[in-house]
């Protein structure tokens, strides 16, 4: 049936997977050995690399302050980007091709300079305030994802559905609620999960507006990586990449969300 | 069950309907009316929805990158002094030392060798997604994209514990009888076997949605005609998957132009790219004119990369397939 995918094509398919998947798998088995040192193949089995990273207040500190500004930054992205999306979709507003345009652009604009040009802002304003610093950063990458995808469930949306429950007599706030609602949920929810995901992985912004009160994980990781060499490096990498997996599992099983929107 | 399904129960139930029903017989014109209005609201109901988004871009994204730019050529740091008036100062500083054009070219070096790779690898990936059976597409979708979700400061670990010279691909080589294997950390090789690996998922997903969208009847026509494999693959697939080769290309190229992490991680001091060169001229020299400079560099680089790659490419696909649509 399926001509195409030759067998050929499918080793080769598999040996691209292989090193795909190698870099993820590799500091797993290096995050047992029984050394001071990163070795491979490991020696012996240890799991006290994983008892020192979560004894760690350190890592636990960043773990937590990165859920909550993630949570935060998801919060005020959904609070502004849900109102755009259905704005920019259901009303005619001059000029939408430049607000699409504005909207879009942090996601062209490097977020190196992104970063750096608000921690000019930021300083060129006189601003201390750290935490609304990182929420403001990560909100501007975080919206884009979030009104995008809400538009693309608003466009879906039938609205026939609302001009027959709005002539049935259903009154705007029940239109909103039972109508609308439940076919753009699906669009907000996964607009929340990338927003998350976003804000809880990003680098290149906190790296310019991070301070040591306010330190989140990525930020952590790359000093642990820089100034330690045991595998207990190796221990968090697992960590992080068990935590992706579960992630990948909610996001595909609960949520329903397909991830390939996250690449496109 | 679909929400569209959910709504349409929730309309049709007994209950609801005759709700709905009583309600109208006593007000229908009024209520529907109102409800028309709100919904469709007034001339300036969008303004008031879009607003807060775009202020909120307009002052934190739009206002600090623009003042950056405009910093640029405004002022110029001597010995560490910022002196203000219009300058080009930092973009002559910037071209004329060999050092940072050294770092320049690496960056676009990186950018198109990472971007070349990436497709070369995403191309069987894509066509298995595309075209294979649906365990197979989901295999590979699920692989693909599930790195997106580790960190990239972990996915570029993960490549220094295989790459040093105690690591994975060393022990591989010497199983295979390689005496003396190269150690590629902290090279160009190290940053860019990362880089593909990074983005690789931004080549891989818009490939196999073009791939996708390719007419099965045009592959077998040319299969039907006497086409070898190969020439339905490079005359076929190849000519008419190129938009979205083109989206991979500006993207993949866009995202390692601008990478900080996966070459701060691997190629160490030894090869840093316009990222690093940001970081050291802001965080270390404080030298904010000439990282402004930089900046702006290369933003001009991702929007040329992404004005050259889609809109030449998508002229010319115009032109190749206008005969087919």
């Amino acid at each position: 049936m399926n001509e195409t995918v030759s067998t050929p094509l499918k080793i080769v398919v598999g040996i691209i997977l292989l090193i795909v998947v190698a870099p993820l798998v590799v500091p797993l088995l290096m995050s047992i050995s029984d050394t001071p040192y990163i070795v491979f193949p490991p020696k012996g089995f240890t799991l006290q690399w994983y008892g020192a990273v979560l004894a760690n207040p350190e890592a636990r500190g960043s773990f937590l302050f990165s859920l909550e500004l993630a949570a935060i930054v998801t919060a005020v992205s959904l609070v502004l980007g849900v109102p755009c999306a259905a704005g920019l979709t259901r009303y005619r507003v001059v000029g939408q091709d430049v607000v699409l345009g504005l909207i879009l652009s942090p996601l062209i604009v490097p977020l190196i300079v992104t970063g750096v040009a608000l921690l000019q802002l930021f300083s060129m304003l006189g601003s201390r305030a750290t935490m609304m610093q990182l929420v403001i950063g990560h909100t501007v990458v975080c919206l884009p994802y979030v009104i995008r995808s809400v538009s693309a469930s608003f466009v879906l949306a039938n609205r026939n559905l609302e001009d027959a429950a709005a002539v049935l007599g259903a009154a705007p706030h029940l239109v909103a609620i039972r109508v609308i609602w439940p076919q753009v949920r699906p669009g907000v929810l996964a607009g929340a999960v990338f927003s998350f995901i976003v804000s809880f992985d990003d680098y290149p912004i906190s790296m310019w507006l991070a301070d040591g009160n306010h330190f989140p994980v990525p930020l952590y990781l790359y000093t642990v990586i820089e100034r330690s060499f045991d595998p207990s490096i190796a221990a968090i990498a697992s960590l992080m990449i068990g935590f992706a997996l579960l992630l990948v599992l909610v996001i595909e099983k609960v949520f329903g969300i397909s991830l390939a929107r996250l690449a496109s | 069950m679909s929400s569209g399904d959910s709504v349409r129960a929730s309309m049709l139930s007994p209950s609801r309907r005759d709700e709905v029903s009583g309600r109208v017989t006593e007000a229908a014109s009024h209520t529907a009316e109102r409800a028309w209005t709100i919904f469709s609201g007034t001339r300036f109901t969008g303004y008031w929805l879009v607003a807060p988004a775009v202020l909120f871009l307009a002052i934190w994204f739009l206002w600090p990158v623009l003042t950056m730019i405009h910093l640029s050529v405004s002022a110029r740091s001597v010995d560490g002094v910022m002196v203000e008036g219009f300058t080009l100062d930092n973009y002559i500083r910037l071209f004329s030392s060999d050092l940072y054009v050294r770092i320049l070219l690496r960056t676009i070096r990186i950018a198109l060798l990472t971007s070349v790779i990436a497709a070369l690898f995403a191309y069987p990936l894509a066509i298995a997604i595309a075209r294979g059976g649906p365990a197979l597409a989901r295999l590979v979708t699920i692989t693909i994209l599930a790195p997106l979700l580790v960190n990239v400061v972990v996915r570029s670990y993960g490549w220094q514990t295989i790459l040093n010279k105690t690591g994975a691909l060393a022990w591989l080589l010497k199983l295979s009888g390689v005496t003396n294997p190269p150690v590629l950390l902290y090279t160009e090789w190290a940053v860019l076997i990362a880089c593909v690996h990074v983005y690789l998922p931004f080549m891989v997903m818009p490939l196999a949605s073009a791939i996708g969208r390719i007419d099965r009847a045009v592959e077998e026509a040319a299969r039907v005609a006497g086409a070898p494999q190969l020439s339905v693959m490079l005359r076929v697939i190849f000519p008419l998957s190129l938009p979205g080769l083109a989206v991979g290309v500006s993207l993949v190229f866009s995202l390692s132009a601008a990478a900080y992490v996966t070459p701060q991680i691997l190629g160490g001091n030894f090869s840093p790219l316009l990222g690093t060169l940001i970081e050291q001229q802001i965080l270390t020299l404080n030298d904010w004119p000439f990282g402004a400079a930089i900046s702006t560099l290369l933003i001009a680089m991702v929007l040329a990369a992404n004005l050259v790659f889609l809109k030449v490419v998508n002229r010319r696909f115009a032109r190749w397939t206008g005969d087919i649509r």
